[in-house]
């Protein structure tokens, strides 16, 4: 089988901060495959997305994405850009402008700059975003402004604008976080259910060990830059899971670390 | 507000003081202004009835008015979109954003009547020195306003659109400029309605406009005219007023 993310030795600090970020991270994730970055909030699943994203420079290691290396120091060609596609927690998206526009925003790196620019998206083009929205359940929203959505609404849109990008890798980062529970299994379901369908690999991070579990084949657990553990979501035992969210011994003088 | 301890004793103390001052300095006759009520009623007698003769010199100064507060605003745009770019701090370094924030609050902080006055002694009388001092007092404001819209753009939407492959230019299409567009819009808008009340009193030093009339006919001691125009002044400023709350309402 094919790998679709392959990581090697990762490790990277933010600029300005005093502790590494990532360190020394290695994981595979072959192509098809729904796997879960599971750890608590600061373990470095937001870096390492955004890192596979190609937004993130000065790193070292290893990183090879769909079969092409990233460069540490510089932010892959446009050209490859499209094949990842990521979910944001917060959406992402224009608040101020239509539903069918900002999945249309998904389409912008498949079309030629000058066409961009000129705002003419092809019967093709329009043909995938409408697929998208329809596959989203959301097709009666198209010419709806965005910022008169709900929570749940919108990360589906934000999930149509991806889809419409027609990525073979989609990252996704704590997407259904900021929903209630009920709507959170049914985004989550969509978003995986949605990468499988169209054959694309699925790596999406969360805080949540049973969102994980009920949606990715596979887990890795994280916690302050490592990787914790890697396993089936079948072989998840609750002792790892505890001990991944185990609160760090609290220092006399010192507050707790939140770890929600 | 309250004054406490000694602080407040200072500072209650500096206020009296500044009151005092400015009694004691300035040549304020009370008696004047005792016996001032007759000539004050004889001056609003003579303003009434207003003279309705002057229409034409109304409209002739109103649409004046209109076209210096418009080239004038247009001028301000132009100075503002490169001036807000470079005063932005999420544009350019702090560098070249300080110091132009600097002179933006220096232009702000000279008055309009007093740059139409140096524009007069520069370029002559006329609706011209108007139009340029607009543009150059407004750009103060509105250059600040378009640095503090390109600055509140969320940028969550611009990596989205970089994750997609989008370049600068389509980012700056798609992501930046919807968000842009409405506050923009609603700055110029409000900058326009401020350059028209304010340049209704530049024909008073000769920069043109419907401010000539109201200053020839005091001076010239024709009260009832001088009160038409200032009725279409007020009549003007409300219907701005009103109409710029309509506009406004739709950039939302
Ligand atoms: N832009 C940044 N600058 C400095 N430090 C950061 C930045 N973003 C994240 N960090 C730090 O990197 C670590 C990992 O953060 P993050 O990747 O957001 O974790 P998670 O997504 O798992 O909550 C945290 O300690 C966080 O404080
Ligand atoms: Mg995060």
């Amino acid at each position: 089988m094919s790998t679709a993310v392959e990581v090697d030795d990762l490790s990277f600090a933010h600029t300005g901060a005093d502790l590494p970020a990532l360190e020394r991270v290695s994981f595979r994730v072959s192509a098809g495959e729904s796997v879960a970055l599971l750890g608590p909030s600061g373990a470095g699943k937001t870096t390492l997305l955004a890192l596979l994203d190609g937004r993130l420079q000065g790193w070292s290691g290893r990183v090879s994405v769909l079969g092409a290396p990233l460069d540490p120091d510089r932010p892959p060609p446009s050209a490859r850009r499209p094949d990842t596609g990521f979910v944001f927690q917060e959406f992402a998206l224009v608040e101020r402008s239509s539903v069918l526009r900002n999945v249309l925003n998904g389409r912008l790196g498949r079309m030629s700059p000058l066409r961009a620019l000129l705002g003419s998206p092809t019967k093709h083009d329009l043909e995938i975003a409408r697929t998208a929205l329809a596959d989203c359940g959301i097709a009666d929203l198209a010419e709806r402004r965005v910022d008169s959505l709900s929570g749940g609404q919108r990360q589906r849109v934000a999930i149509a604008r991806c889809l419409a990008q027609e990525p073979r890798l989609i990252l996704a980062d704590e997407p259904v976080s900021n929903l209630d529970p009920t709507r959170a299994g049914e985004v989550l379901a969509l978003l995986t259910g949605a990468a499988q369908a169209r054959g694309a690999t699925a790596l999406f991070s969360s805080h949540q060990p049973d969102l994980a579990r009920r949606f990715a084949q596979r887990i890795i657990g994280m916690r302050d830059g490592r990787i914790a553990f890697d396993v089936p979501t079948s072989e998840l035992n609750d002792d790892a899971t505890a001990e991944l969210y185990r609160e760090v011994e609290p220092l006399p003088g010192l507050s707790l670390r939140a770890v929600s | 507000m309250q004054f406490r301890g000694f602080g407040g004793f200072v500072t209650s103390a500096l206020i009296a003081g500044a009151i005092l001052w400015s009694f004691v300095t300035t040549d304020v006759e009370l008696s004047r202004l005792m016996s001032a009520g007759p000539r004050i009623a004889d001056f609003l007698g003579r303003m009434f009835p207003p003279d309705p003769t002057v229409m034409a010199e109304i409209k002739k100064g109103s649409a004046e008015t209109l076209r210096i507060a418009i080239l004038g605003t247009l001028g301000a745009v132009i100075l503002s979109v490169p001036l807000g770019i470079l005063a932005s701090e999420t544009m350019v370094s702090p560098a070249v954003f300080r110091p132009i924030r600097t002179l933006l609050a220096f232009i702000r902080a000279i008055p309009l009547i007093l740059v139409a006055m140096l524009m007069v002694g520069a370029v002559g009388l006329g609706p011209l020195p108007g139009i340029i001092a607009v543009a150059f007092h407004a750009t103060g404001m509105l250059a600040k306003f378009y640095a503090e819209a390109i600055d509140g753009v969320s940028r969550a939407p611009i990596a989205a659109l970089e994750s997609a492959g989008a370049g600068p230019l389509v980012r700056l299409r798609y992501a930046i400029w919807p968000q842009m567009a409405p506050v923009v819009a609603r700055d110029t808008i409000f900058r326009f309605e401020l350059n028209l009340r304010e340049s209704l009193i530049l024909g008073i030093v000769g920069a043109g406009g419907i401010g000539f009339y109201i200053q020839t006919y005091v001076r010239s001691f024709q009260y009832d005219k001088a009160a038409s125009v200032t009725i279409a002044v007020v009549v003007m400023v409300i219907a701005i007023e009103a109409i710029n709350v309509a506009l406004r309402r739709r950039f939302t």
